[in-house]
């Protein structure tokens, strides 16, 4: 008996210890849910702006909405279907079963990546439009294995007799099935259902590359927002978390009551498919009545041919209120989908996933160039094009503007603490103050090859675009170098928030990011090398597939106007490609008037533009990584 | 029981059009040279050659494993107590148990992860707390520490579900005759209850083992861009690198690994599957 409430005793203990473990990073999230600042890691006074922005934010309410019906129904039809499979492999011949089991293991142990590839070319080749449905699928998909390894342990155990002695008795197969086998196997069903909803809520990539045409979850949301750390993604997840827990109260409350009034037995698990039955039309109620979307006079139709305009942009990368005043002025909706990566947005492009306006990068701009890709310019359509800065005019890669018009643009530099670092060492050493031991184990290093391998080549005096491999080997072997000797951090957006923090006394960062460091922490300065740097540049382009040509053109006109590149560029940070908005803000009375990092250098003959070369950014992409993996 | 036997071939389709099709485009890249001509294939070893030739590579794939296991027998030594704990408390908490391990899965594991980058940092929440008593501050953040204690806490709850699903319904009077036969409580629980909930721990493994060993958002965080683990190297070649054809090999080299170890797994399982029939 002692020895019973010992063990009891301890097993509190080990709960309580496990749920601290549990709920600290969810305490941790709820709490920066209201800091004053954009800042995920240091608080800044309480305030409720992320909760403003977040219910504001039409996109994240729909995410929400898509989420939720999602998860469910994958959830229900996944748990039937892997129960029932469960079931019948637990009978069969033993070669079907190890056959099956191996084939349901795939997508648990494939890298998400590559059964995200794999499904979107499965169904871009089967043509079936991409959004709701093809979400639903995809995520049924990648549910029932791991419905089936949680049920299939408890068959194991089940003994096969049990289903027999009842049909003995009289019992129907379906009878033998929904009284016997599956009150049995009861747990091992919960928790494959429990497992197959946070896989569904929490999925990503598989999401990303299966969806289209604006049907996005939450998870999408957050990964294409990093981009620039934005904290109405924990309000997000704060009001999530609320809407679970209230869910789970519910649920455990409601047996309860009816325990009380006599019933027992089973009557959660009903009740439990009630809630989620009374939340699944609830949500979906709600949900059909936002997504009914906006007005659609009819002269939007009668001028361009269509109301609709499917706009793929950067995540964080455009105003407040650059979507909405642009649907207001000319009648039409705008669905917006986010990307990560230039080669992200390639992909779904190449899939013949059909977009109205990207904003890719240089480079990337130069590839869907060659691959025919790209719709010609009616720049007599786009007027605003006069506004254009001087800097980005008659850019290398397409100097006519016959395929794009830029829309931000800057450069590669060094941000350091001046408190920590001597400015005049920056200046004279260049980007070999990544070389300097001082420094060692302070640095940032911005995690891609492209810029890695500019900063090495440049540091040696060869040109960025080189194709000569004994001058990319020399750039190799400065990079070990500094990797071996400098214990550099490789990081990506997180360099925002831990220089603004001051974590690290210098990083290699573009010179937007450098703009919203330097406003954030003014101990930092900005300094582009005289050994020169990658000006680079994110334009609009109309790709040849586009539905919507005419109203593409507009937004692309649009976005050059002073009150949309002004509202860009003053949330952003990044250089505006207006020329009046970029001399506005960095005037004396401008925004980022004492921002030496919001105006990239121009006209130097050191700066280099990106081209584009597949075959050697696979050498350099190879060559980083081993980089970065050699210690 | 014959009748539920045909159960099995409507998944069977399902897994043909829906698994098997996708992944035999996938493979198709792997034994294949890049080209933007899609009709032409050119079959070639390469993809396979460069990445098990090359040092460096085979240092990450092993490095990836390392943490898997460790990630993985962790997961056990704790889960299996949590999970313990609860099915021996009275079956109503226990669900309740449960939903509050399972809650936090339901919030985004990037969100999840950017927590943990805030509470290891250096002058991070756990510093601050331990700096009150005196000790640290420990330089977490970036570390081996960091990458496992992040993909514990994203893959322990599978493990616990799947043991505590097993413990469940375990029938109780297996142990009242065991101790009524003389058996001690450590016997109870050696000889009975952990061959009992073994299939549970076995699921509990393959959910834990398949996600770590490829996981690529945890390493990145919590272990900064020089956390190179072979799910990091994948992603790349798709997402940055657009090598999709030295991606494919790299996972279809990591799928056959990690097939040879869960056979291996499944091989051990058998003995204890049978002991447990016998009792």
């Amino acid at each position: 008996m002692d020895n019973k409430k010992k063990t009891g005793i301890a097993g509190k203990v080990l709960l309580a210890a496990t749920m601290i473990f549990f709920y600290l990073p969810i305490l941790y999230i709820i709490v920066f849910s209201f800091n004053g600042s954009r800042s995920l890691t240091h608080l800044d006074g309480f305030s409720l702006r992320w909760y403003e922005k977040m219910f504001a934010d039409s996109t994240m309410m729909e995410a929400v909405v898509y989420t939720i019906i999602i998860a469910i129904l994958a959830t229900i039809i996944s748990t039937i279907a892997g129960t029932l499979a469960a079931i019948g492999m637990s009978r069969s011949k033993k070669i079907l079963r190890n056959l099956v089991e191996q084939v349901n293991n795939l997508p648990i142990m494939n890298p998400e990546i590559v059964t995200a590839i794999g499904l979107l070319m499965f169904f871009s080749a089967i043509g079936i439009k991409k959004g709701f449905l093809t979400l639903l699928l995809a995520h049924i998909m990648f549910c029932i294995p791991y419905v089936i390894l949680s049920v299939m342990p408890k068959l194991r155990s089940l003994d096969p007799n049990l289903a027999d002695a009842a049909m003995d008795l009289g019992a129907t197969p379906f009878q033998a099935l929904t009284k016997v086998i599956v009150p049995q196997i009861m747990p091992g069903i919960v928790s494959g259902a429990l497992v197959a909803f946070t896989m569904s809520f929490d999925d990503f990539i598989i999401s990303y590359f299966v969806t289209g045409n604006g049907v996005q979850n939450i998870s999408i949301l957050v990964y294409t927002m990093s981009k620039r750390v934005n904290p109405s993604i924990n309000a997000l997840s704060t009001l999530v978390i609320l809407l679970i827990t209230f869910a789970l109260i519910v649920v455990n409350v409601v047996p309860v009551i009816r325990e009380k009034q006599g019933k027992s037995g089973q009557s959660f698990s009903k009740a439990g498919i009630a809630v989620c039955a009374a939340v699944l039309i609830a949500v979906g109620g709600f949900g059909a009545s936002m997504l009914r979307g906006g007005t659609s006079p009819e002269d939007a139709v009668a001028k361009y041919g269509s109301n609709t305009l499917k706009l793929y942009n950067w995540g964080e990368y455009m105003g407040e209120n650059l979507i909405s005043d642009f649907e207001k002025e000319f009648g039409v909706d705008v669905i917006v989908e986010y990307f990560d990566s230039n080669e992200m947005m390639y992909t779904k492009i190449q899939a013949g996933d059909a977009y109205d306006v990207l904003v890719p990068s240089d480079y990337m701009i130069q590839r869907l160039m060659n691959d025919d890709m790209l719709q010609k310019l009616d720049l007599s359509l786009i007027p605003n094009l006069d506004n254009l800065a001087e800097g980005v005019q008659n850019l290398p890669y397409d100097p006519n503007h016959d395929y794009s018009v830029p829309y931000f643009w800057g450069s590669v530099g060094i941000v350091y603490n001046h408190e920590n670092v001597d400015p005049a060492a920056v200046e004279e050493q260049g980007y070999n103050i990544l070389h300097n031991t001082d420094y060692k184990g302070r640095i940032y290093i911005y995690d891609s090859e492209r810029d890695s391998f500019m900063m090495a080549l440049k540091a040696l005096g060869y040109s960025m675009n080189t194709d000569n491999m004994d001058e990319i080997y020399a750039a190799y072997d400065w990079l070990l170098e500094m990797n071996d000797t400098m214990a550099p951090v490789y990081v990506t957006d997180e360099v925002i928030d831990g220089m603004i923090n001051g974590s690290k006394d210098i990083a290699v960062v573009y010179s937007g990011d450098a703009t919203t460091i330097l406003a954030e922490n003014e101990d930092m300065s900005f300094w582009q090398p005289m050994e020169g740097t990658n000006l680079w540049s994110d334009a609009m382009v109309i790709p040849a597939n586009a539905q919507n040509p005419l109203l593409a053109h507009e937004f692309i006109n649009y976005v050059l106007t002073y009150e949309a590149s002004m509202g860009n560029s003053e949330y952003v940070g990044y250089t505006s490609s207006n020329e009046e908005v970029m001399l506005e803000l960095s005037s004396e009375e401008g925004a980022y008037g004492d921002n030496e990092a919001y105006v990239p250098r121009s006209g130097y003959e050191k700066d280099e533009v990106f081209q584009d070369n597949p075959v050697l950014k696979k050498t350099l992409a190879e060559l980083w990584i081993k980089v970065k993996a050699s210690k | 029981m014959r009748q539920f036997r045909n159960l099995i071939y409507p998944y069977v389709g399902w897994l043909a059009v829906m698994v098997v099709v996708p992944m035999l485009m996938i493979l198709l890249y792997a034994f294949t040279t890049a080209g933007n001509d899609v009709t032409t294939f050119r079959f070639t070893l390469d993809n396979f050659v460069r990445f098990l030739t090359d040092v460096v590579f085979l240092d990450v794939l092993k490095r990836s494993l390392l943490i898997a296991v460790a990630t993985t027998i962790i997961c056990v030594l704790l889960g299996y107590p949590i999970a313990y704990a609860i099915a021996k408390g009275p079956e109503k908490s226990g669900f309740f148990w449960i939903m509050l391990i399972t809650l936090p899965t339901w919030i985004n594991m990037l969100v999840r992860t950017y927590a943990w980058v805030g509470i290891l940092q250096d002058d991070g929440l756990l510093n601050s707390f331990l700096g009150l008593f005196g000790i640290g501050p420990f330089h977490m953040i970036h570390t081996t520490f960091a990458v496992v204690l992040g993909m514990v806490y994203n893959f322990i709850p599978f493990m616990i579900l799947q043991i505590h699903s097993s413990l469940a319904k375990m029938d109780k009077s297996l142990l009242e005759a065991a101790n009524d036969l003389g058996a001690n409580p450590v016997q109870c629980f050696t000889k009975v209850t952990l061959p009992l909930s073994l299939p549970g721990v076995l699921s509990g493994i393959t959910l834990v083992f398949l996600p770590a060993v490829s996981s690529f958002f945890i390493p990145k965080l919590l272990g900064g861009g020089q956390y190179v683990l072979v799910g990091n190297v994948i992603e790349t070649q798709f997402l940055t690198s657009g090598d999709w054809n030295f991606g494919s090999a790299i996972s279809l080299i990591m799928a056959v690994i990690i097939m040879l170890s869960m056979w291996l797994t499944r091989k051990v399982d058998t003995d204890p599957a049978a002991n447990g029939k016998g009792a």
